[in-house]
Order: C-alpha cells, then structure tokens, then sequence
C-alpha cells in the first residue's frame, strides 16, 4: 500500500514538473516582447521609485542616455516635477537597421506624500538612473516620543 | 511516517531551477555604415562590471544585471532588479577581435567593424 502511495506522489511530483516548465515556457515567450522595459518616450515618461526613508525621500528614475543638462527638477512643498528630453543620438553618415530607442522630451510630475525642504534637496545622475534626496521639511519627520 | 520522510527527501533531491530575476530584452538601436556596425542599447542602472559582451559562433550575446538597491519603505516602485538580455546574429564580415564596447549614461554603444575582406571596394578601371 505504502508503495503505492510513493507511485502516485512520484506521478503529481513529475506533472508538478511538467506544469512549472509549461508555465516557464510562456514566460520565456514573453520575454521577447520586452519593448515594454524599454525607455520610450512616447509611453510618457520614465519609470521611478519613491523611497521613505525616515527623515528623507529617495526618487528614482531611469533616465537613460540622458546628461545632467538634459534634465531639469523643480520641487515646491510636496510638489515634484521632473522634466527631460533625450536627444537622438543617430550617428552621421550611417544607415538605420533598426531603431527602438526612443528621444523626445517629458514631463512627470508628483505628489509626494508630504512637504520636503526645497534648500537641502541633492540629485546625482549616476549609469542612467537619477536619484533624488528630498529631505522632509521639520514638520513632516519623524519624531521620537520619550515616555514621562 | 517513512513515507512523509521519503518526499521530502525527493524534493530536495530534485530541485527546481527558477529564475528570481526577470529577464528582458533591452531596446536597440543598430546603424552601419561602410566601416562598421554601430548597436546602442538602453540599460539604465548596469554598472560597467555587471556588462557581458559575448561573440560565439556568429551569435552576439548582450547581457547585463540591474540590481536596485531598496533604501526604506517603497512608496512606489516601477522598475526593480532585472536581467536586460538579448541575442542577435552577427554576419560572417564582422572582424570580432576588433569589437569594443562603451557604456555611458546607462546606454552601452557597440562598436563592430567590419573585417577589411568586407568592406566596398572602388574598382579602377585601367586604360588598356
């Protein structure tokens, strides 16, 4: 009887199996459309990550090909606006294969969830990825309560 | 009982490979001109090490890791860790000890020159 068990647990392990490398296989389909991880303009803007760090936030955003000149960042209270253009970087005197990258300005602008301190904001550029550390203004940081 | 030990000795035995970070193929630009092949490639976050440049048997290999570092609670995030990857087909004519490589701003340029054999030719004509 035992053995028998072992039979049938060996069968589900194997279609186990079968069904993980089923579901691997469309995965690997899709990775062939991966234009979606591309930075295009024409889908809006970059893609970033809002990071609440205790006394600061960390904004991220990929932004490749893109120099510091080409970048602009406005912040007012807990409003953040950042805007970009990507110039083309065709080459002079060559033939165009296959063109994917897109260039051309955007605009993206946030709300974040509470003021920050405008005087004490840094940004660095750094492999394509620009992040910003937006310190938050005295009334938003966290404080810590001491217990009479 | 022995039986309960015995599965969980098989699925040890037997482990499942999976892939933690999702790969995707990066978008390219790809210009030639008479002297060589120029690819461009979006890969924002890949550090110069974290870069695999690899030409074997005709098929050209690009292969980079975004690692994203978390700093704090995540309010938002769009984009994470991820595997930019793709494979493309390189002609005979490309002279492959040439190829080089420049990564800047996250954009990594390729260059491919062409082996001298391949290359146009203007032929003279001579005056008989």
């Amino acid at each position: 009887m035992w053995t028998r068990v072992s039979d049938f647990d060996r069968m589900f392990t194997a279609m186990d199996q079968l069904r993980s490398r089923m579901n691997r296989l469309f995965w690997d389909f899709d990775r062939s459309y991966g234009n979606d991880y591309g930075w295009v303009v024409a889908e809006g803007a970059p893609r970033t990550n809002l990071y609440d760090v205790g006394n600061h936030f960390e904004i991220r955003a990929e932004v490749p090909g893109m120099t510091r000149e080409d970048l602009n960042i406005r912040i007012q209270g807990n409003y953040l606006e950042i805007s970009g253009t990507r110039k083309a970087d065709a080459p002079e005197g060559y033939q165009a294969h296959r063109v994917e990258r897109g260039a051309g300005s955007f605009t993206r602008s946030f709300t974040l969830p509470a003021e920050v301190d405008t005087e004490k904001a840094e940004a660095s550029l750094k492999d394509g990825i620009l992040t910003l550390s937006l310190p938050k203004s005295e009334a938003a940081k966290p404080k810590q309560i001491t217990i009479n | 009982m022995s039986d309960k030990a015995e599965l969980v000795k098989r699925e040890e035995t037997t482990p499942e490979r999976s892939r933690r970070i999702p790969a995707v193929a990066p978008v390219v630009d790809i210009y030639e001109n008479t002297d060589e092949i120029l690819l461009y490639a979006d890969m924002p976050g890949v550090a110069k090490d974290a870069i695999s440049i690899n030409v074997d048997n005709g098929k050209l290999t690009i292969s980079g890791v975004r690692t994203v570092t978390a700093t704090g609670a995540a309010n938002w995030a769009e984009f994470g860790d991820v595997e930019y990857t793709r494979v493309f087909s390189v002609p005979q004519a490309i002279d492959v000890d040439k190829v080089n490589a420049e990564l800047r701003d996250g954009v990594l340029k390729l260059h491919l020159p062409k082996s001298e054999a391949a290359k146009p030719r203007q032929i003279e004509i001579k005056a008989a």
